[in-house]
């Protein structure tokens, strides 16, 4: 723990120090430009917090996007399962996996692309890309039903 | 001004870093790479067979261990503190293990069970019995925890299937169902008899409500009550991003501490605590603004408002020998760990104790063991070497403690510097 906790001390003291400093001196520090490329910037915003930054999901709790053969299967079927949400396949519904997939219909097509290539292409996983035109397609078959 | 920042700084960077690193170095070597206080040791029990939940210490220094894999006993025969004998045996694969007088109870998340301790027998080869049974099979918070007082009152922790009551479980934006119908039948503590056999949900009196998941239930003889500490709500920032950001998400929403007091309602899913504000306040699912309080006096506070997400798993009143008299009736908690901080740094993955005096906290908490995670490659908890989940005393006055990751178990004892 001395290495993370000298790492964790280290993150929180800039941190704090650029809050800190800013609030006093009644500044509003200018926000650091986000470099990530979009999928794993968007990746950090919609999935992270579930899945972690692994792809190793959480024992018991959300699964693993790591060498998910259900993840590198048809993108079709991925794009309208993170549409719609829930726990997927018959053979997850069995899992242990206790937390359910929340709907992302709130993210646009271009964004969704941008994830699910991501999570396709990263982690160790190596399917094909998804386009915008695909998951706009899937959505398109959803039609006006609303969100599991 | 740069004085007061600087001092701001220091002393976030004291509590949160530098006191846990002073700790590590002074005392990393042995002990299974945990961290202890100065006196303690530990004592690696058994190496691990799959993941462990609770266990218990019968008075012959016999271990009753827990766990998804099933139940085993285990047993030093030559008293160096590692189990020579361990035996699986019967058929339950869940969470909670206690003795109680003559008998092992036991529960998984539908049931609890109980089988008859023989003496001679290490483990039970008595048929199993059915204490209560058919809870609704659930995903989420499904661990039927318990606790037992001296008369056979049985309190059974019926965690809510859900995040936050809201219409959509976990959906960004989702709106709380009101009321929350779960707290019909989930969300808080049901009591029944525990010396009568064969008994359904519908047997049972709701004790107390408002509680997501009560893992961590303990009867505190000396204080003749129930105690729990509650796990918190997850995601304030992702399902409400116009009011939470990640670091509020990560801070803000403590794991409580309470007393559990019949007819009590500790306020899930309408409220949450907010260690920020040092308040309660109403959650955003029920039309809170990050800063409105609910009526006061509606929903009980806790004695003690531990970090966000920390996972309290176990708690234990400890009245062994063995310990200096500081930690005499006070409180150990295992914090199984976060999850639902990343992107921030994880936390919890500890052991910690909270000194009490007469049932009330007395002084703040203290880690009393560390070092379960190890370095937890990419903040992520499937990397933590060990998770702390499930806590006992042994006849000796040891702390025993059983992990989740691998069924590691610990024996940790006081010899005196």
């Amino acid at each position: 723990m001395k290495a993370t906790g000298l790492r964790i001390c280290a993150v929180m003291m800039s941190a704090c120090l650029a809050v800190a400093c800013a609030t006093a001196n009644g500044e509003t520090p200018a926000p650091a430009p986000d470099v990530r490329p979009p999928g794993q910037r968007l990746y950090g915003a919609h999935c992270l917090s579930c899945h972690q930054s692994d792809g190793r999901g959480v024992p018991n709790m959300q699964p693993a996007i790591a060498g998910g053969t259900w993840v590198q299967g048809d993108a079709r079927a991925l794009a309208l399962f993170v549409l719609t949400g829930g726990f997927g396949s018959d053979a997850r519904k069995d899992s242990d996996v206790g937390n359910v997939m929340p709907p992302f219909r709130q993210l646009g097509d271009a964004d969704l692309a941008e994830i699910l290539t991501y999570i396709r292409q990263k982690f160790g996983n190596g399917a094909s890309a998804v386009t915008a035109a695909e998951v706009a397609e899937v959505r398109a078959s959803l039609g006006a039903a609303p969100a599991s | 001004m740069r004085t007061a920042c600087l001092a701001r700084v220091v002393s976030v960077a004291l509590t949160v870093g530098f006191a846990s690193t002073f700790a590590a170095a002074a005392f990393a070597d042995g002990n299974d790479g945990l961290t202890l206080p100065s006196g303690f040791s530990a004592v690696v029990v058994q190496e691990g067979q799959g993941a462990a939940r609770h266990l218990d210490v019968a008075a012959n220094g016999d271990i009753y261990l827990g766990g998804r894999n099933g139940l085993s006993a285990l047993r030093d025969t030559n008293g160096d503190g590692k189990a020579d004998v361990v035996t699986p045996f019967g058929d339950v694969k869940g969470t909670e293990v206690r003795i109680f007088g003559t008998w092992l109870y036991v529960s998984d998340d539908v049931g609890v069970y109980r089988y008859a301790l023989k003496k001679g027998e290490l483990a039970p080869t008595g048929a199993r019995e059915t204490v209560v049974s058919e809870f609704p099979k659930e995903r989420q918070h499904s661990d039927k925890t318990f606790a037992l007082d001296p008369k056979g009152a049985l309190y059974i922790n019926v965690g809510a299937p859900s995040n936050s009551c809201q219409q959509k479980d976990r959906q960004e934006g989702s709106l709380g169902q009101n009321p929350c119908p779960f707290l019909e039948k989930y969300g808080g503590v049901w009591v029944f008899d525990g010396t009568k056999l064969n008994q359904t949900p519908a047997n049972g009196r709701r004790f107390a409500t408002g509680m997501r998941n009560a893992v961590a239930i303990e009867w505190n003889a000396s204080q003749n009550a129930l105690f729990a500490v509650i796990h918190g709500r997850d995601s304030i920032d992702t399902l409400f991003p116009a009011l939470y950001n990640a670091e509020d998400n990560a801070t803000r929403q403590a794991e409580e501490f309470h007393k559990i007091v019949d007819g009590g309602n500790y306020g899930w899913p309408y409220t949450f605590f907010d260690t920020k504000l040092g308040h309660r306040v109403i959650a955003p699912e029920y039309g809170g603004d990050a800063k409105k309080e609910p009526e006061a006096g509606k929903y009980a506070n806790p004695l003690v408002a531990f970090p966000a997400h920390w996972a309290p798993n176990d708690l234990l009143f400890y009245a062994g020998k063995n310990f200096p008299a500081k930690y005499q009736g006070g409180a150990f908690i295992a914090f199984h760990g976060s999850w639902n901080r990343a992107p921030e740094p994880q936390a919890g993955y500890k052991v910690v104790f909270q000194p009490m005096k007469d049932g009330k906290p007395n002084g703040a908490y203290e880690v009393f063991a560390d070092g379960f995670a190890g370095d937890m490659k990419d903040n992520s908890p499937s990397n933590a070497r060990y998770r702390p989940v499930g806590l006992a005393v042994g006849p000796d006055g040891s702390l025993y403690v059983a992990d989740s990751q691998k069924g590691r178990v610990w024996r940790i004892s006081y010899a005196g510097k």
